[in-house]
């Protein structure tokens, strides 16, 4: 995966509705044995991969293991030392800063190609379709890769344009831009991805909601902003959430492009990538561990309040 | 030739060994080394180890390294070496620490940067050479060499090659301005000022803000001794003591003039530099002149090599920067195999020969740098100058008392974040360098150390 | 929302439903955006073509300076003792392993989670789908010291067995089975007197299939994209996938250790690397695209 190890950049949001059962339920202790059976082995691999490794995290940020003098408990002074923590906490804005500029274009672009492609007035609507969407098919690592030779300031293409009519080369890969040129690779990977899933909620709003609207005489635009986009809230509430997931973790783009620009990614750059200078190149461990725990707090929180403030504009609405 | 103890003033013995084992080992190099793994030592019977079957995994990120541990298997048959580029340093270090912090999947032998040794033993991942002949090898490395790998009685690694700092320059360009090959870092300010005037685009030098080490070689030149420890859990660290500030007031004036640039190294637009002119000197390590040979190609005839400017012209000195070392892990299963490799790497004569002249390091045997086959070699490529016998030559002007620090990883790291940023905003150093004190000395105590 | 079945949001899908005018402003506007999203890919292809010299030296988004796509293609292959194949046909290998047996668990979990009532059923499932927040480095950093514990570090089950285990797969096939799998089917079956393997089996899997195949791709793409986990489970070359290797490869075109030279064969190699999920995504749209409107046009 691009920007963490599980899925997609889209997952939905937890918790969906449970359906209630329309059946009456028999051989109750039976059913829930091959239930059981049935889901044991994911349940297995889920305990396996997951509770006991966070646990252990858990376990392991609660302790500080030292050079001189070996492991001592130190309860949550981790945390503590954290939260005072200035490379963190640049981290996670830098992320924040990221969020607030880089979601709103991408979704923004995502939803205005999958209104295009369901308004059916494109020609060639599945040769643009896929165009988009192709970039989603590209490991992280390569996408990277390909805009930091396209973002070279010496024979990058750009440079070689701008040099070409007399202009300064592009500073893509300086402190100052680096952060809008991770933006750009972002997107691009992730846009093709987002208009698809937006396209498809476009597609299964039942058309008898729009033709009146059309018959009265309303147009398109007007259409796709009363009708179309609301239908489909729930769908870009799924994008905005994994996004905002997908964000905090960044890492593979980041850490690609601090081979050729390392003045401008330290490695703290992003939280993920602090995690793992903590981790594998200073010795924290232990620290990491509470690093991580905190960055999935600051996730889950996130995530919450923006589920949070859409609720509530959808009710005011 | 000047004498091999110009600037020591500790460790007299190790020096006074070295010196000796210059004169033995020049008198007989070639022949000496085939005792050198196969030897009986008083702890470890090697001959008899050696004969057993064992199959071991070597770490290393040298290209057609193979070659040399080809050397060692025909000598050797029973044993067999795996080798595995585990990536450059910067990815080789991360792998190696995981491994070690799960108990497994480290390799038999690794090849560290000298810097990380001590990093490395502190966290007791290196196997104590000494029992398996390493002592009896001491002799053929300079002292200083050896000091840095070893702890007491105790060896660590072996040292592969060194770096003794120099400065490249590019002969065409100082003469085009006129400018004379500054001998004194007063001369290279006038220098630099001088070539910036006559060339907006050109940069008598670049400094990079995301390479520690070249900082710390400089900073090593002029008498700075960032760490030094007292007893095993106690550090001094002085990473802005008087003359790191020295230096770094020196720089600062450079670069906030903006006569040197600032740009990260080995990277494209580094390269580039290199090749265009936009950098007029490279200041390096000895391993630098045949780095340059293979990506600067275009400018072959127009390089020339120098001895660093001075601080002080009567008294020459200089840093070292990179080289590297084969050391045993300590879980090793076949540790006498393990050690056997990283001292017939380093030690065989045929090997050291082919480490210099395939891989092109700058020896660390006495016998290799005195090998006048290598010292006499005349580079095209530097307009037919002896480039080795002025590393040579350098390397006797290394000051020999420098320590690393038992976490040099995230001094380095530290180094980017702090002074390095300032380099790149074109700020001022010296300020940059007391955060990096302070985050050092705070990871120290942080750490368990008692901190002086 | 009402439930629109995946099978008619995907047939739905590509024939546009309101035939109206089609506009030429909008599509040359969308077409100028495909520019965008094409340009790294045709810059790749461009730059296949070229040695090292002329990669440096020619306009980077033009042909020039020879054709040197098959010399780089053959160094690709060639280059460290061929060890690029070993990557292509790992990535394959951790890929095809991890994503079939993902989404088999992840069925056989949907179907459970869907079709049966057991005791900690809704908790179990808010528990599962919670987990999407974890950070990655948070699991990934114990996963490794845990593997270690039991030998599994540097082998290829490191990277494949993380892998097995998709909250996201089993929250789409329980959504997607509460549909797919009528209850009349399965009662009618079992009135047959049908055990629960068998109704699972010729029943329930066959009508799930698209939903696996979804899952399948899903985890297909993340396997193949993996970066994060093989960095650190993985010490041996050989073992590596793709991501790894191509990684080290451009780490080493700037490194101590060999300059330029790389720089082609980098290039080269991620152009070939990128085929195989291209291709599969374009043979296999109609599967994917069904798969991702089932995990959001679902309310």
């Amino acid at each position: 995966m691009s920007r963490t190890v599980t899925p997609a950049p889209a997952r939905p949001v937890p918790p969906p509705v449970i359906r209630t059962t329309r059946r009456p339920w028999r051989r109750s202790t039976r059913e829930a044995l091959t239930a059981y059976a049935f889901a044991a082995p994911f349940v297995i691999l889920f305990v396996a991969l997951l509770v006991i490794p966070l646990g252990y995290a858990g376990y392991l940020s609660l302790y500080r293991e030292q050079l001189v003098g070996g492991k001592v408990f130190a309860g949550l002074a981790n945390y503590r030392q954290a939260l005072d923590d200035p490379l963190f906490r640049d981290s996670v804005l830098r992320m924040a800063r990221f969020l607030v500029i880089q979601v709103p274009v991408m979704l923004g672009a995502a939803l205005f190609f999958a209104l295009a492609l369901d308004s059916g007035r494109l020609r060639f609507p599945r040769l643009i379709r896929l165009g988009i969407f192709i970039p989603y098919a590209i490991p992280s690592v390569i996408a990277a890769l390909m805009w930091g030779y396209l973002y070279g300031p010496d024979f990058g293409p750009f440079a070689q344009l701008a040099r070409g009519v007399g202009l300064d080369a592009p500073g893509f890969l300086t402190p100052d831009w680096i952060l809008a040129s991770l933006a750009n690779i972002v997107t691009w990977e992730f846009i093709g991805y987002n208009m698809i899933i937006l396209f498809a909620a476009l597609q299964s709003i039942p058309p008898t909601l729009y033709e009146a609207a059309a018959m009265d005489g309303a147009g398109a635009w007007r259409i796709a902003w009363h009708i179309k986009i609301p239908a489909i809230r729930q769908a870009l509430m799924l994008s905005v959430i994994f996004s905002v997931i997908g964000t905090f973790q960044l890492f593979n783009e980041p850490k690609l492009l601090a081979g050729i620009a390392p003045d401008a990614i330290s490695a703290s750059y992003t939280p993920n990538m602090y995690a793992y200078t903590l981790a594998f190149t200073n010795q924290e461990v232990n620290y990491a561990s509470a690093v991580s725990f905190l960055l999935g707090v600051v996730i889950v929180v996130v995530s919450y309040a923006v589920q949070l403030a859409s609720h509530r504009r959808a009710r005011r609405s | 030739m000047k004498s091999p103890n110009t600037g020591r003033r500790s460790r007299l013995f190790t020096t006074a060994v070295g010196g000796l084992a210059l004169l033995v080992l020049t008198a007989c190099s070639g022949g000496s080394s085939n005792g050198a793994g196969g030897g009986t030592t008083k702890s470890v019977d090697m001959a008899a180890e050696l004969k057993k079957p064992a199959t071991i995994e070597f770490w290393s990120w040298l290209d057609g390294i193979e070659d040399e541990v080809k050397l060692f298997e025909k000598k050797y048959p029973n044993i067999k070496v795996k080798v595995v580029n585990a990536g450059q340093p910067s990815a080789e270090y991360p792998k190696l620490r995981t491994a070690l912090k799960a108990g497994s999947g480290a390799p038999d032998v690794v090849q560290l940067e000298t810097h990380e040794v001590p990093s490395f033993t502190i966290t007791k991942s290196l196997l104590d050479l000494a029992p398996y002949g390493a002592d009896k090898i001491r002799s053929k490395f300079p002292g200083w060499t050896w000091d840095q790998v070893s702890q007491g009685s105790s060896v660590y690694a072996i040292p592969q090659d060194s770096g003794p700092m120099g400065m490249l320059y590019r002969k065409d360009i100082f003469d085009k301005y006129h400018i004379k090959v500054p001998t004194t870092w007063a001369e290279f300010a006038t220098a630099a000022e001088k070539l910036h005037k006559a060339d907006p685009k050109a940069y008598l030098t670049n400094i990079p803000p995301t390479n520690g080490t070249v900082y710390t070689g400089l900073l090593w030149q002029a008498g700075s001794r960032p760490f030094k420890s007292t007893t095993a859990t106690n550090l001094r660290v002085g990473i802005d003591d008087s003359a790191a500030r020295k230096v770094s007031d020196y720089w600062s004036g450079l670069i906030e003039s903006g006569n040197v640039s600032t740009d990260p190294d080995f990277n494209d637009q580094w390269y580039r530099g290199l090749a265009s002119g936009k950098y007029a000197t490279w200041l390096t390590a000895a391993w630098g002149p045949m780095f340059l040979q293979g990506t600067a190609k275009k400018t072959a005839g127009k390089w020339r090599v120098a001895p660093l400017p001075q601080w002080n012209a009567k008294e020459p000195a200089s840093g070292n920067m990179g080289g590297s070392t084969s050391a045993v892990i300590r879980t090793s299963k076949h540790p006498a195999a393990a050690a056997a490799l990283a001292q017939f790497l380093n030690s065989d004569p045929a090997s050291t020969k082919m480490l210099a002249s395939k891989q092109s390091l700058f020896p660390a045997t006495t016998a290799q740098l005195n090998d006048p086959k290598f010292l006499d070699q005349s580079l095209p490529f530097f307009g037919g100058q002896k480039v080795n016998r002025v590393f040579s030559d350098i390397a006797k002007t290394v000051k020999t008392d420098f320590t690393w620090s038992p976490f040099q990883d995230y001094v380095f790291n530290t180094f980017n974040e702090t002074v390095g940023k300032a380099m790149t905003r074109r700020q001022n150093l010296t300020a940059a360098l007391t955060q990096w004190q302070d985050s050092v000395t705070g990871y120290a105590k942080k750490q368990g150390f008692t901190v002086s | 929302m009402t439930s629109h079945t995946t099978s008619t949001a995907a047939a739905s899908l590509g024939s546009s439903r309101q035939p109206g005018r089609r506009s030429n402003v909008l599509t040359l506007l969308m077409l100028a955006f495909l520019i965008y999203f094409l340009l790294p890919l045709f810059w790749l292809i461009v730059s296949a073509t070229k040695d090292n010299g002329s990669l440096f030296s020619t306009f980077g988004l033009w042909f020039g300076g020879g054709f040197d796509f098959f010399q780089n293609l053959h160094d690709v292959f060639t280059h460290d003792g061929g060890i690029y194949g070993r990557w292509l046909l790992n990535t394959a290998l951790y890929a095809v392993v991890s994503s079939v047996g993902a989404a088999f668990l992840a069925t056989l979990g949907g179907y459970a989670f869907a079709k049966f009532r057991f005791p900690g059923r809704n908790l179990l499932f808010s528990i599962v789908l919670g987990s999407i927040m974890v950070p990655s480095t948070v699991l990934t950093l114990p996963t490794y010291l845990l593997f270690s514990k039991i030998g599994l570090v540097n082998t290829p089950l490191a990277v494949i067995v993380p892998m097995l285990m998709s909250p996201f797969g089993l929250y789409l096939m329980r959504v997607y089975a509460e549909d797919a799998v009528p209850d009349s089917l399965i009662d009618a079956a079992r009135m047959d007197g049908a055990g629960a393997i068998r109704i699972f089996w010729q029943v329930g899997f066959r009508l799930l299939l698209p939903g696996f195949v979804t899952v399948l791709l899903f985890q297909l793409v993340a396997s193949w994209n993996n970066f994060f986990l093989p960095l650190i489970m993985l010490n041996n070359p050989k073992l590596y996938p793709m991501t790894i290797g191509l990684a080290q490869w451009q780490a080493q075109a700037g490194g101590v250790g060999g300059a330029q030279p790389l720089f082609s064969i980098v290039i080269t190699g991620s152009l070939v690397s990128i085929l195989p999920l291209v291709a599969a995504f374009l043979l296999l749209q109609r599967y994917w695209q069904g798969g991702l409107s089932t995990g959001s046009v679902k309310d």
